[in-house]
């Protein structure tokens, strides 16, 4: 495992940000951290950065205890408030962090990486001076720039548009492909959806569930009926048959079925009763669907 | 004042006796506005080098680096005594070369030993107000941090002037009090030695600058304070490299 905790908690007074986190990452995934605002996910990675120390419990990052300074020499960090030295040109910024992590062939590598976020020609200008989109850019350079093995980005596209939101995806995807780890917190769920392996959903400082990403979504899968002559009897027997069946207020029913197989039966049967079918869409569940289920149950 | 007090060779009143007074006087301002200068200065740049970035979330990005803490207290440290040691150096030679262009008897009788003595003593002061501000810096807001260090280097001016007033009316407790003040805040100590290096009183001298200085005498410092200069100096970086190690970087 790249990143191991063990009941990691942090508690600011009486105030507990983060109550007995257990994670297990396996390395070369994409490890999604979900989490409504202010559930701990933020204090979490600071934790695991070791910007942050726990008030009990222990972990391991890239096989070293929490806080271990040599482990940072393989690690990249975006912040969730990125802030730069705003007198520095991008390329100032990207030479002083080059020297902090000791980086060989400094040119040839921020070239690469000025290249891989978009902002190749824009390096001589000040930091102060790049948009938000493009400060996000840059942060984002400053953690891949020692070719991370493992890399936290604490919401790395909130400040970015549709396309600058893309070529994060296609970031990070690059960045599995290269054999990296990515721990990535974002509440963009489509975003997560579309990279991540696994996912762990943190509620009010704790871990409420923890998944690979194929497991929490195909399960299941949601239909919507809408027909005409549906009687009372009928829904009855139905919902004896299937216990998620329920009637919405618009008058169409939505039932849970645990196969795609399974909806040709069911129409067959409600035609055979004599109901008069205008819709059936079957919906996958989306990790929007989940988290609210998840998040939403624990209030 | 220099005009106000003739020189000797030109007139022979009573403003004649009064010219080397003068020239003291003047010296001795020059050193202690400049001296106060260089310490708002430190404490300027000081009392926001590492809350501000705490303050702003900019340290962030560097202390996820495979940096220690005492790594990045030492190099703001180094940083900051490079940057307040040059600008001091330079007001200091300024003021040697003001002098001797007007013939300050104060200045063009300096030995080099004086010179470098004084220069280095000069040095001393901002020194140990940054090592000062820097544990505040770690400890505080920016804006309550330079309030606090103002209020503290103001103090030091005030605790001479304590001890004077406990001598004068011969109070021991009085004493003790000015006493603890210079050590809780030695700055003007510092700056009296310095002085006493650089311009050594006359007696009339010395007698109308404790009358009429609002920081009172302030006695050079002995060999047990340099030591202890020394002490409270690494005292406050090391206490700042402590607090700084087991902060949270929220």
């Amino acid at each position: 495992m790249i990143i191991e905790t063990h009941a990691l908690t942090k508690k600011y007074g009486n105030k507990t940000a983060c109550d007995q986190i257990n994670l297990s990452v396996e390395a070369g995934q994409v490890y999604g951290f979900l989490g409504r605002n202010g559930a701990g996910k933020s204090t979490c990675i600071k934790m695991l950065t070791g910007l942050v120390f726990p008030t009990s419990g222990s972990g391991t990052v890239l096989g070293r205890p929490l806080g271990d300074v040599s482990a940072r020499e393989k690690m990249g960090y975006l912040p969730e408030l990125f802030r730069y030295q705003d007198w520095m040109t991008g390329l100032d910024l990207l030479n002083f962090h080059a020297q902090l992590i000791k980086l060989k062939n400094k040119k040839d590598q921020i070239g690469r990486i000025l290249k891989l976020v978009g902002l190749d020609g824009q390096e001589k200008y000040k930091v102060g001076s790049y948009s938000k989109g493009m400060q996000q850019r840059i942060g984002l350079a400053c953690a891949l720039l020692s070719n991370p093995q493992l890399i936290f980005l604490d919401e790395p596209t909130s400040a970015l548009d549709p396309i600058g939101r893309k070529d994060v995806r296609d970031i990070i995807v690059a960045l599995k492909k290269e054999g990296a780890t990515v721990f990535l917190n974002s509440h963009l769920l489509s975003e997560v959806e579309a990279v991540c392996d696994s996912v762990t959903f943190i509620h009010k400082g704790s871990v409420v569930k923890s998944a690979r990403m194929d497991e929490l979504l195909m399960t299941k899968i949601s239909l919507t009926i809408r027909a005409q002559g549906i009687t009372e009897e009928l829904f009855s027997t139905l919902n004896k048959q299937h216990e998620s069946l329920q009637k919405l207020a618009d008058g169409s029913l939505t039932v849970t079925l645990n196969d795609y197989e399974e909806i040709p039966s069911l129409a067959a049967s409600l035609i055979s009763k004599g109901v008069t079918l205008y819709e059936l869409t079957p919906h996958r569940e989306t990790l929007e669907t989940v988290f609210m289920q998840i998040v939403g149950e624990e209030g | 004042m220099l005009n106000y007090f003739p020189n000797t060779s030109v007139t022979h009143g009573m403003g004649a006796q009064f010219r080397p007074f003068a020239i003291q006087m003047v010296t001795k301002m020059g050193f202690q506005f400049s001296s106060m200068l260089i310490a708002l200065l430190t404490i300027m740049l000081g009392s926001g080098a590492i809350a501000s970035e705490l303050e702003s979330g900019l340290i962030q990005g560097v202390l996820a680096r495979p940096i220690h803490r005492y790594q990045y207290i030492l190099g703001k440290l180094g940083g900051l005594v490079i940057l307040v040691c040059t600008y001091a150096t330079l007001l200091f030679s300024l003021i040697l070369v003001i002098g001797a262009l007007f013939g300050l008897s104060t200045i063009t009788s300096l030995t080099f030993s004086q010179i470098m003595a004084g220069w280095l003593l000069y040095l001393l002061l901002p020194v140990a107000v940054l090592c000062l501000t820097l544990f505040g810096s770690v400890s505080l807001k920016a804006v309550s941090n330079g309030i606090l260090m103002i209020f503290i280097y103001i103090l030091g001016s005030v605790g001479g002037m304590v001890e004077m007033i406990g001598q004068y009316v011969n109070n021991n407790s009085v004493i003790g009090t000015g006493i603890f003040i210079s050590l809780v805040s030695p700055f003007q100590t510092i700056y009296s030695t310095m002085e006493g290096v650089m311009v050594p009183n006359s007696e009339l001298a010395a007698t109308a600058m404790s009358a009429s200085s609002i920081s009172g005498s302030g006695k050079p410092a002995s060999l047990w304070m340099f030591v202890y200069f020394a002490i409270y100096m690494l005292g406050f970086v090391m206490l700042a490299i402590r607090k700084f190690s087991r902060k949270d970087i929220t």
